[in-house]
């Protein structure tokens, strides 16, 4: 769905890259996370594949178009939901909505059931500029679906919401990806990119730096141990065993059949644990 | 792409509609042909106002109707009253076998000889038919000082457009909005020309307002539209770009407000400087438009003409695009 190869963008027109020989692929069907913190080079490549910022260097095909030779029948195919919410703030958010849905060639799905979805039932027709940052936030989620898109980019889709409505917001990207929606998804949240990518890309100063599953990832860079707290004559002790060695396991065994266990963790790594071995610096 | 520029001219008709400073944008062009309509008779025309009482003889009130507008009054009183009022108004009013002339004092003098003339030739029962003078017509029937405010206002209109547009991508900055039809199939020109319209729409319902409600209906629309349309065409320039680089509404007035200044240096030049010095303003197209507009409101226009000051006025326009354009699509990416 997405081909990117070597992909070169100076803002200056010089050797300072924002992105320098970036290649990756995003396969039809997949949610790919993109990862890194600000000014990392996330919103340099997503603007350069949307067509919100031109192709300088190297080879970049999105949903069967060459973004060289830009053609508008590409935006039919793609939906885009921004971090900074922009909508009309003088039109109502039915109003936002039938606007757009007038600038496509595909069929369109209706404002209501959109509205309804992120949550706003029943706000269509008040203007945009009364909503708060959150359902300014949802209206721009909204309208990103507007034209069934086969390729959803989606620039930190749950910043400033409340859990619930992350929740429901996150629940219609997994829902659409089961369609068959392919999602490339930007943020630096990488409790959502854990649950919801296939496979993430680590982008730092302009570089990608590992591209694989959060699952692979974790096998590969989480330590193998379980950490064990139980009662013992009366007194908690804290112990951690390795998953791998023959006398841990059974030592583990032991302790779950004779004493009272109080927590049990794997010591399996986060996706910013991860992160911060492989790039050397925050997510922030 | 006619259907996302007609979504794009709607949208910008009803948050015009919406936003007070380009709703009363939208009604300025009846607003002032309402005013020139009420002002200019007092100034142009050539006969004068008098006051008569209504029991004067029927007779004589119809001599002076025929060379007047007459007002009638009750009693001598209401005549005074009125005269006294703060426009030029002359009261005849009988004495015996004759009228006195009663005046205000300011009036000029013109206005009081002409009342006093018409009295005499009243008095010495003197008719239209018993004059011996033959009359030579050119044809001019629209009074000049009108028909310079009619035009002035029609140029007016034309940069009223630049500005609601300069308003309507004010707001779409604000709203971060560019961004978002950016990745829709609208491609820059069409946005670009649905944004246009506004300022185009507006000064051809304002021209047709204007030469309607000012009395100019029967000069040709089709010539007046083409001038009025040219000259819009920079006033678009000026508010896409404006638009662009302001942040908010005052900011975007404030320069497309200096507009005005080869607006009024065109019209004085035409109107009160000699023709050693129209060569000096050749480069304006409000200049050009000013007299293509002159010459199909005194009806005395020929498509020749019109077509050639239009193709001067696009010319100079053109030019304007060609330095604007890098600019403009720099400022929509």
């Amino acid at each position: 769905m997405i081909t990117v190869q070597n992909l070169y963008h100076s803002y200056n027109k010089d050797d300072r890259y924002a992105v320098k020989n970036v290649s990756f692929e995003v396969q039809k069907g997949e949610i790919f996370g993109f990862l890194g913190p600000s000014g990392a080079g996330k919103s340099t490549t997503q603007g350069i594949l949307t067509g919100l910022l031109q192709l300088q260097q190297g080879e970049v095909s999105v949903a069967g178009y060459d973004v060289k030779r830009s053609s508008p029948e590409m935006f039919n195919k793609i939906g885009m939901s921004f971090e900074q919410s922009n909508v009309y703030s003088k039109l109502t958010a039915k109003e936002n909505l039938q606007f757009y849905r007038k600038l496509f060639d595909v069929e369109t799905r209706e404002p209501k059931e959109l509205l309804k979805l992120v949550g706003l039932e029943g706000k269509g027709d008040i203007q945009a500029g009364e909503f708060s940052k959150g359902m300014k936030h949802r209206l721009t989620f909204a309208r990103s679906m507007l034209n069934n898109p086969e390729l959803w980019f989606l620039d930190e889709p749950t910043t400033g919401l409340d859990p619930a409505i992350a929740a429901e917001i996150k629940d219609i990207i997994k829902r659409d990806n089961k369609k068959g929606v392919t999602v490339f998804l930007t943020t630096h949240n990488m409790f959502i990119a854990e649950e919801l990518c296939d496979r993430v890309a680590f982008i730092i100063d302009g570089e990608i730096k590992l591209i694989d599953s959060p699952r692979n990832l974790k096998l590969q860079y989480g330590e193998k141990l379980v950490e064990v707290e139980y009662i013992e004559n009366g007194k908690s002790v804290r112990e951690k065993f390795s998953t791998v060695l023959d006398k841990d396991k059974k030592r583990l065994q032991d302790i779950i059949g004779n004493y009272e266990i109080q927590t049990m963790h794997t010591k399996e790594a986060t996706l910013e644990e991860i992160f911060i071995k492989v790039t050397g610096r925050g997510l922030v | 792409m006619l259907k996302r520029i007609w979504a794009i001219f709607t949208r910008d008709v009803k948050v015009s509609m919406r936003t007070f400073i380009s709703l009363y944008i939208l009604v300025v062009p009846l607003i002032l042909a309402f005013a020139i309509n009420l002002f200019t008779p007092g100034i142009n025309d050539t006969t004068i106002n008098l006051a008569l009482l209504e029991a004067d003889n029927p007779e004589q009130i119809a001599y002076f109707k025929s060379f007047a507008k007459v007002e009638l009054f009750k009693d001598v009183e209401s005549v005074q009253k009125r005269v006294e009022a703060r426009d030029n108004i002359v009261g005849i009013l009988p004495e015996g076998d004759k009228h006195y002339i009663m005046i205000q004092g300011n009036e000029p003098e013109g206005v009081i000889d002409y009342a006093k003339l018409i009295n005499s030739l009243n008095e010495l029962d003197i008719q239209v038919e018993d004059t011996n003078a033959e009359i030579i017509e050119f044809g001019k029937t629209v009074p000049p000082l009108k028909r310079t405010l009619v035009n002035g206002v029609l140029l007016l209109i034309s940069i009223l457009g630049g500005m609601l547009i300069a308003f309507n991508i004010v707001e779409e900055k604000a709203d971060r909005t560019i961004r978002s039809i950016n990745v829709t199939p609208t491609t820059r020109n069409t946005f670009i020309l649905g944004k246009s319209l506004l300022g185009l729409v507006l000064p051809i319902f304002g021209t047709i307002a204007t030469v309607f409600i000012c009395g100019f209906g029967d000069v040709n629309l089709l010539q007046i539209l083409l001038i009025v349309s040219a000259a819009s065409l920079l006033s678009l320039l000026v508010g896409f770009i404006q638009g662009l680089s302001s942040d908010d509404i005052i900011s975007a007035v404030s320069i497309i407000k200096l507009l005005f200044l080869p607006l009024f240096a065109s019209v004085l030049a035409i109107e009160l400087l000699s023709a050693k010095w129209q060569k000096f303003f050749y480069w304006s197209p409000f200049y050009w438009a000013y007299k293509g507009n002159n010459a199909v409101l005194s009806q005395t226009s020929t498509w020749q003409q019109i077509l050639s000051y239009t193709g001067i006025v696009i010319v100079l326009c053109g030019i304007v695009y060609l330095i604007a354009a890098p600019r403009i699509r720099k400022g929509l990416e």
